[in-house]
């Protein structure tokens, strides 16, 4: 039995940077899916889609808002077909009401132990419309190593240069952040893997070099600190969210391979500047996130805050504006306020406004998270911040031996595509 | 009865409900009966106590389940939404008060629409 995977491809935001990373969300899912299946994936930001009557089952994954609308353009045309298409990930969860319109089955919720019964159904003819799991976790022990096979290897490389393969420790979160919508997709309770299980799937992965999208890792110090010390060994290195700020955490993150973090920047207080420097005290990189638009902020506050970036010599800056995304607080305030003015799923991709701020216009707003990019990078662009940084880690590498050189047979091609040659 | 020392001057009980997606859920709920005949019930948003939908998403039919249990005629009931306070220094976490009107289709009340109170004039329409 074939089963088409499909990540839906989505428009890169204007500033960041052309690197596509290889998906988690299908990786994971195809790890439930019962042996007998045969999957074949395609990630539609780095390779065509052809959709065809090949597939007997159509699955669509999808993590962002921005991918939505193409994965529901792409069920239609499945449908059209007659075949039978199932949504599941984090934006399905997100969109769920308006996904049933363009699918014959969601799933909402986890997929550890559930696929089993979805694949039964679809071989009885008895799709059920909806698969809720939203309150009912798995036990985390069944979270096993994602099936990272199902993945075109060598579509993941930049001019030879292997991105970081994707991978995840717990899920869940305990805090409810007004922009974020873990609490509704992954419950308001933290939930960590089993370390043991967390240890064999890193041994697995052929990559040395990792980003851990956890929410957050600083939910619980002694799981963290067990987790950092069995990674020791592995020597992988790693990207990750916020650590907690306790020296033997942040020496043991360090051990462990930590190479940079992503530290959310909200203000210009000493808080943000001393967390910084703790991290580069042990040689932990800092690219800071900044949400631009919330309504505490004025220009002036901006403005400031742009100024204070420079100052606290942040590795890489990534700007955003706030989306309010569907089961946020963020969302649920905004539409009491009635200030959503852009309801184009396309549009929630963190960099146009789709409300209006409390502080100044929407244009304005625009205009000031471009002056935030442009000012950052004044002085030394991106590429070359993110060159450094890449040098800091090659550095680390050849020192233990882990080292990698990149693949010279690829080095023409970026993500599957000829580099053109400059002259 | 459960009490919670942090919400509860608008809060007499907890208040389970089946949020989105059969999701258990709970609120602070502090009901008045009104010199006037009306019914008006304020539901606290609890924040990490409630395992659930938060009150604003699933407002409608929370208000309706609410409103069905005081076996109250929809003309004669008013539903507030209430946030509390907590202590952060952003804002968004400020206590909030908002009136929510509703259309009614024979079986629930549909369509919210907010109206942004002040804690005075929350005190107001309790004491009318």
């Amino acid at each position: 039995m074939k089963f088409k995977l499909i990540y839906p491809r989505w428009e890169k935001l204007e500033g960041q940077t052309i690197f596509n990373l290889p998906p988690h969300g299908p990786v994971v899912m195809a790890a439930a899916i019962p042996h007998h299946v045969e999957i074949d994936f395609t990630d539609e930001n780095v390779e065509e889609l052809v959709i065809d009557e090949s597939p007997d089952f159509v699955g669509i994954s999808m993590m962002l808002t921005t991918q939505v609308k193409r994965g529901w353009e792409i069920a239609d045309q499945y449908r059209k077909l007659g075949k039978k298409v199932i949504f599941g990930g984090i934006s399905t969860m997100l969109h769920a009401e308006e996904t049933m319109l363009h699918a014959d089955s969601v799933f909402l919720g986890e997929v550890e132990g559930r696929l089993d019964l979805v694949f039964q159904d679809f071989h009885k003819n008895d799709l059920k419309k909806i698969y809720n799991f939203m309150s009912k976790p798995p036990d985390m022990g069944l979270i096993g190593p994602a099936k990272r096979d199902i993945l075109k290897k060598d579509l993941y490389y930049h001019k030879g240069f292997r991105m970081v393969d994707l991978f995840h420790a717990s899920r869940g979160c305990i805090y409810d952040c007004y922009p974020c919508a873990v609490r509704y997709l992954g419950g308001r309770n933290f939930r960590p893997r089993p370390i043991d299980r967390v240890v064999e799937e890193l041994s697995q992965m052929d990559n040395n070099r990792l980003f851990i999208v956890d929410n957050s890792l600083a939910l619980d110090t002694q799981w963290e600190k067990d987790l950092f010390k069995a990674m020791i060994p592995l020597k992988k290195k790693w990207v990750s969210h916020t650590i907690e700020d306790k020296d033997e955490v942040l020496d043991l993150a360090a051990q462990a391979g930590a190479w940079y973090v992503y530290q959310a920047v909200f203000d210009t207080s000493d808080y943000i500047k001393n967390r910084i420097k703790q991290y580069h005290e042990y040689g932990i990189a800092v690219e800071g996130t900044i949400l631009l638009g919330l309504d505490n902020q004025t220009e002036d506050d901006i403005k400031r805050l742009v100024d204070f970036l420079l100052e606290i010599e942040l590795d890489l800056a990534e700007f955003t504006v706030l989306a309010p995304f569907p089961h946020t607080k963020a969302y649920s305030d905004l539409l009491k306020q009635g200030r959503i003015f852009d309801t184009d799923w396309n549009h929630y991709n963190a960099g146009k406004v789709v409300y209006h701020p409390k502080h100044m216009s929407a244009e304005r707003l625009s205009e000031l998270y471009q002056y935030a990019w442009d000012t950052f990078y004044k002085d030394e662009p991106q590429t070359m911040k993110m060159f450094n940084l890449i040098n800091k880690v090659v550095s680390r590498e050849i020192a233990d031996g882990t080292y990698t050189p990149r693949r010279r047979d690829i080095a023409d091609l970026s993500f599957g595509k000829k580099v053109p040659k400059v002259a | 009865m459960e009490t919670n020392p942090e919400f509860d001057q608008y809060m007499d009980r907890y208040f389970n409900y089946l949020g989105q997606w059969e999701s258990p859920s709970k609120c602070g709920l502090k009901v008045v009966n009104r010199k006037d005949g009306k019914t008006l019930a304020i539901a606290t948003e609890i924040y990490r106590q409630n395992p659930g939908t938060p009150v604003t998403e699933w407002c409608a039919p929370l208000a309706t389940n609410i409103m069905m249990e005081l076996q109250c005629p929809h003309e004669q009931f008013i539903f507030i939404e209430h946030t509390p306070d907590l202590g952060s220094k952003l804002t968004f976490y400020d206590e909030s008060f908002d009136l929510v009107n509703f259309e009614w289709n024979g079986e629930s009340l549909i369509h919210p629409t907010w109206t942004r109170l002040t804690p005075e004039q929350v005190e107001k329409m309790m004491l009318d």
